[in-house]
């Protein structure tokens, strides 16, 4: 295997803040199939701070995917540690993962992931109610006012095309007002015209949040709008910066 | 109060989810089933009860034979029980009225006589039948109709009795405890309790019984009898319903079969539970996922999925019942009409409780396992379904299930013996139906040659092996219990149609001199109404075995009453055509030692073949070694004896009467008259009535176990329904896909049908077999019938549930068919 090469130092950071909002550190990830053991990340390491938008590009199957799930702490790392706003995720367990997520992560993803038998609003609703709050309703209400859904929120997810659909998945991802919101090729499913309108208004939403912002695309105009663009290949993070 | 609306909110949501209202059906068509079937089996058994209870007048009876009365201590102790208690005294005597004398068994009974069923008699010839609840009153008499142109007797006439004189009131028609016991002696006469003592017939030593009457509630009379049973002396003898032998056998074999449907439908609606819940579990794999991504934890989804169990089986119950109770009172009217008798159809509450434990226990055993599970579906998944995580560890979820089956049915059935068979069948099968299935799947994928569909379905089944093999054992499954049911019942019904065969002996001629034999037999003859065997008839007790006082011999709490009373022995040559030797062997001609003992007395004696056994016959006492046991039709309505000698015995040398019984036509019953002239001394037993009784009780049961045999065959195919449309999706998908690569419809319908008919086909020959199997073990255990193979069935059922799963795979597919493909995959995404 090649060496990890270290990126954490480059002088990448965004200007606006120092702020260290995700940590990685000698990240290796291996799974089993049957007798082989197959590495798809090995010893990574990179910072993100509070703020900055990042896209993860690469091949098919070289690990974006991997690595935006263990980064979100829906998995846990073989070996090294990754920190979330000050939280050794990579230390916690499922359920103490799952509370962190309620509180800090909203996900977007690319087959949308809407529950089919709840509405627009109730698909909204849903972090709302998990995270205990006051008026799920009302603020569920606006957010899709916001995307441009306030006159179909009672339609369930079969009854929306598929950019109306990625837009309640972001209305949704943004409900519980995240920290970071990471997003799985968030216009892979989409045609080019709808893929653009769900890049502004992820954009958008991201800059009105203050929300930091992780994406996996093959979308290159998309990737080419994030504050900095992580490659991944054989196992290896690379950032390289074009000048924008 | 928020979260509560949520949780609300999401059980409403769940409705709106496919899998969940199949669990939910499911529920519901367990709880409807079990419930109706436990309503309805506890009215029958009431309704039965009752109506067989009036077949002693009573609850339970207890007939003092030797003479002397019931004391009244014990009367006193059924009245402080709160027990209601009647008196009746039963003796033979002469009596003079009109032209001449006649020999009658009179039965004179009190005025609570009779505490259940009712008396059918005339107040004149042609005078309209009365059912009451009452006997004559004192002073007064009611004779059988025979006896009145026997005796050319008018109403209002005078009958004496002994020495008292009693006015013809009324005819005799029908008595609700008119069940026959060797010593009653025709014709009847009925008159009043308190009159015997003035009639100076009853003496000290009289032969004479005395009879005390019990009704009041199962546990009351339990606890009575346990009260009484060790003050019990020989001679007294406790009669409840159940002890008597014609009718119980057919009562209990009704019982069981409802038992054994009843347990059939936990077995099925547990199946449909589980097979429903687990593909729910599956479906749900992606939302719990997304639950977790969000911030659920495993804790937090298992309550979630918690309450939403308990939730739909709250629904399932509501529902189950709001559809069994309808349905069951539309039964009981049904079974009012069958019996043109108004019944008791009240609620027995109590009923309701299986079927609300079965919803407990299937929601738990076999919905909670797979559910319960998801809150083990990693969070990843929502990125990428994880390889590996197919394999799914059911055999803890197997276990649970089985050990629930277990108590379900062992609750409901109560019976061990059944539960075991039940069980034992159901896991052999599992195990050879998986076999034999996967050897079939791999066999058919050898299989070459045929068109494109034949392929298509072939492939299908075997890229679905698992999925194949599951139905295969769900439908064998289904289809084996549905066999069992209708096979036990068929031979349920016809053997109880050929127990009572329409010619059936429905008179007894008793106490038949020597002498007179040929002469009787020759009357009859001439009429066209040939007797059956004739049989010799000494009445002798059981007094030793091998030496010892047979009391001694036999251990205490070995209840017998066949040791209570004198038996009936008598000789013959040849084993009559429905008894069956179980041990030893039959006389040989020309033998002169040796008796024939029946096989339930010798099993409750303890008797085996070489034992010798002492019989007191008036003042002889003879000795004889058992030769073979052999098993009776108790209910053939012929003479049956618990003893048989050889026609050499020394028996031969006492004083014996002869026995025999015959069919008579009700509308040639006036022959009895003339022969009655003739022979005074033959007592004539009528058991026409008690026939009709049983045919009727016969006709209601068998009412009540196709009605249930109907709800059973319903929730099987419920159960097929669930499995079958768990696929539902995939199918639908993979038609789609077909269709969207060029596949046209006539394909995509030959090849379903195809795959069907074959899912069908092995399935129905698995179930059928494994049927035939489980009747086959019943048989052996339960209802004591003999085995034989029901071509009539076998043959048919694989080809029916072959036709029958091609068409529902063709009804299944008709959305693939008539939508477009594009339309299709979206909405299945």
């Amino acid at each position: 295997m090649g060496q990890g090469m270290a990126v954490s130092e480059s002088p990448s950071v965004s200007p606006e803040s120092r702020d260290i909002l995700l940590k990685v550190s000698g990240l290796t990830h291996q799974v089993n199939l049957g007798t082989d053991t197959l590495t798809i990340l090995q010893g990574v390491n990179f910072e993100i701070n509070r703020g900055e938008s990042v896209a993860i590009v690469g091949r098919s199957g070289s690990g974006k995917t991997t690595l935006l799930g263990l980064m979100a702490g829906l998995d846990s790392p073989s070996q090294g540690r990754i920190e979330l706003d000050g939280e050794a995720i990579s230390e916690l367990d499922e359920d103490q993962r799952a509370r962190l997520r309620a509180r800090r992560v909203g996900f977007v993803f690319q087959s949308f992931q809407l529950l089919p038998a709840l509405s627009a609003l109730e698909n909204v609703m849903l972090p709302l109610e998990l995270a205990g709050h006051q008026a799920p309703a009302d603020q569920a209400r606006d957010l899709l006012y916001r995307v441009g859904l306030g006159e179909r929120l009672r339609h369930t997810p079969r009854q929306l095309s598929g950019g109306e659909q990625q837009r309640v998945a972001i209305a949704r991802a943004f409900a519980s007002n995240p920290a970071v919101l990471f997003a799985d090729e968030p216009t892979g499913n989409l045609d080019n015209h709808t893929g653009r309108t769900i890049s502004e208004l992820l954009m958008t939403l991201n800059q009105e949040q203050g929300t930091t912002l992780i994406l996996v695309t093959h979308d290159e105009q998309l990737a080419s709008r994030c504050h900095r663009r992580f490659a991944i290949d054989a196992g290896q993070v690379s950032e390289f910066r074009e000048s924008k | 109060m928020m979260e509560s609306r949520h949780k609300l909110a999401s059980a409403r949501r769940d409705l709106r989810e496919r899998d969940v209202r199949v669990v939910i059906m499911a529920l519901v068509v367990a709880v409807a089933t079990v419930a109706t079937i436990g309503l309805f089996a506890a009215l029958l058994q009431k309704t039965l009860v009752t109506s067989a209870s009036a077949f002693l007048a009573a609850d339970r009876q207890l007939e003092a034979e030797h003479g002397r009365p019931i004391p009244q201590a014990w009367w006193r102790e059924a009245e402080s029980r709160e027990l209601q208690t009647a008196r009746m005294v039963r003796f033979s005597t002469m009596v003079f009225g009109g032209e001449g004398f006649q020999l009658v068994s009179v039965k004179a009974v009190d005025g609570e006589y009779p505490l259940r069923g009712e008396i059918e008699m005339q107040e004149a010839a042609g005078a309209p039948r009365q059912m009451v609840g009452q006997g004559p009153p004192q002073g007064e008499v009611w004779l059988n109709p025979r006896l009145m142109s026997l005796l050319s007797l008018q109403m209002g006439d005078n009958l004496e009795v002994g020495n008292l004189s009693l006015t013809v009131s009324g005819l005799l028609l029908r008595e609700p405890d008119g069940g026959f016991s060797m010593a009653s002696l025709a014709p009847r006469i009925m008159m009043h309790a308190d009159d015997v003592p003035a009639t100076g017939v009853v003496q000290e030593g009289s032969r004479v019984e005395y009879v005390a009457l019990f009704a009041g509630d199962e546990s009351d009379l339990d606890n009575y009898y346990q009260w009484l049973r060790p003050q019990l002396e020989p001679g007294h003898e406790w009669e409840s319903v159940r002890d008597g032998e014609t009718l119980s056998r057919s009562l209990q074999r009704a019982e069981r079969f409802l038992l054994l449907g009843g347990s059939l439908a936990v077995v099925l609606a547990a199946v449909a539970v589980a097979v429903a819940s687990r593909e729910y579990a599956l479906g749900q794999r992606d939302t719990v996922a997304l639950l977790k991504t969000l911030g659920m934890t495993g804790p937090g989804i298992g309550r979630l999925y918690l309450r939403r169990l308990l939730l739909w089986g709250l629904t399932g119950c509501i529902g189950g019942l709001l559809l069994a109770l309808p349905l069951y009172w539309v039964m009981a009217v049904v079974l009012e009409q069958v019996l043109a008798r108004p019944i008791d159809s009240g609620l027995e509450w109590r009923g309701l409780v299986p079927a609300l434990v079965t919803a407990l226990v299937s929601l738990f055993a076999f919905a909670y396992p797979p559910v319960r599970r998801l809150q083990s579906v990693p969070a990843m998944r929502v990125l990428r379904s994880e390889p590996g995580e197919a394999s799914r560890r059911a055999w803890p979820d197997m276990l649970v299930a089985g050990g629930a089956i277990t108590v379900l049915v062992w609750l409901y059935a109560g019976e061990v013996s059944l539960v075991l068979a039940l069980l034992a069948g159901l896991a052999m099968l599992l195990g050879v139906l998986g076999l034999v299935a996967w050897v079939l799947i791999l066999m058919l994928r050898r299989v070459a040659g045929g068109g494109t569909a034949w392929r298509l379905a072939l492939v299908a089944l075997y890229r679905h092996r698992r999925s194949t093999l599951s139905q295969i054992s769900v439908f064998a499954m289904t289809i084996m219990l549905a066999t069992t049911l209708l096979l036990v019942r068929t031979s349920l019904l016809s053997d109880w149609q050929a127990q009572l065969p329409e010619q059936a002996p429905n008179h007894f001629l008793i106490n038949i001199a020597p002498g007179d034999v040929e002469d009787v037999d020759a009357f009859w003859r001439e009429r066209g109404h040939p007797l059956d065997a004739l049989y010799p008839m000494v009445r002798g007790r059981l007094t030793q075995l091998n030496g010892e006082p047979v009391r001694q011999a036999v251990s205490k709490d070995r209840e017998v009453r066949a040791l209570n009373r004198e038996l009936n022995l008598t000789w013959m040559d040849t084993l009559p055509e429905d008894n069956n030797i179980v041990a030893g062997r039959w006389f040989e001609p020309g033998a002169t030692t040796g008796v024939s003992v029946e096989a339930q007395l010798a099993e409750r004696l303890g008797l085996k073949v070489g034992d010798r056994l002492g019989f007191t016959i008036g003042a002889a006492v003879v000795t004889e070694p058992v030769t073979s046991i052999r098993t009776v039709q108790w209910d053939s309505m012929k003479p049956n004896f618990y003893m048989a000698f050889p026609p050499g015995s020394e028996l031969r040398s006492l004083p014996a009467t002869w026995i025999t019984s015959f069919y008579l036509p009700p509308e040639e019953k006036i022959a009895l008259n003339a022969f009655a002239v003739r022979y005074p001394t033959v007592s004539v037993l009528e058991v026409d009535h008690i026939i009709e009784r049983i045919q009727d009780i016969v006709r209601q049961v068998t009412q009540a176990v196709e009605a249930i045999l109907a709800l059973i065959l319903a929730a099987a195919l419920v159960v097929m329904a669930a499995v079958v449309s768990a696929t539902l999706r995939d199918r639908q998908r993979e038609g789609a896909l077909l269709r969207t690569l060029g596949g046209r419809q006539r394909l995509l319908v030959r090849s379903t049908m195809v795959e069907f008919a074959l899912l069908g086909l092995i399935a129905g020959v698995l179930g059928v077999l494994a049927g035939e199997a489980a009747v086959w073990a019943l048989q052996q255990r339960m209802f004591e019938g003999e085995f034989q193979w029901h071509w009539a069935v076998i043959l048919p059922v694989p080809l029916v549930s072959s036709v029958v799963l091609a068409v529902f795979g063709r009804w299944q597919l008709s959305p693939v068919l008539n939508v477009s493909p594009m339309l299709l995959l979206r909405r299945l995404e």
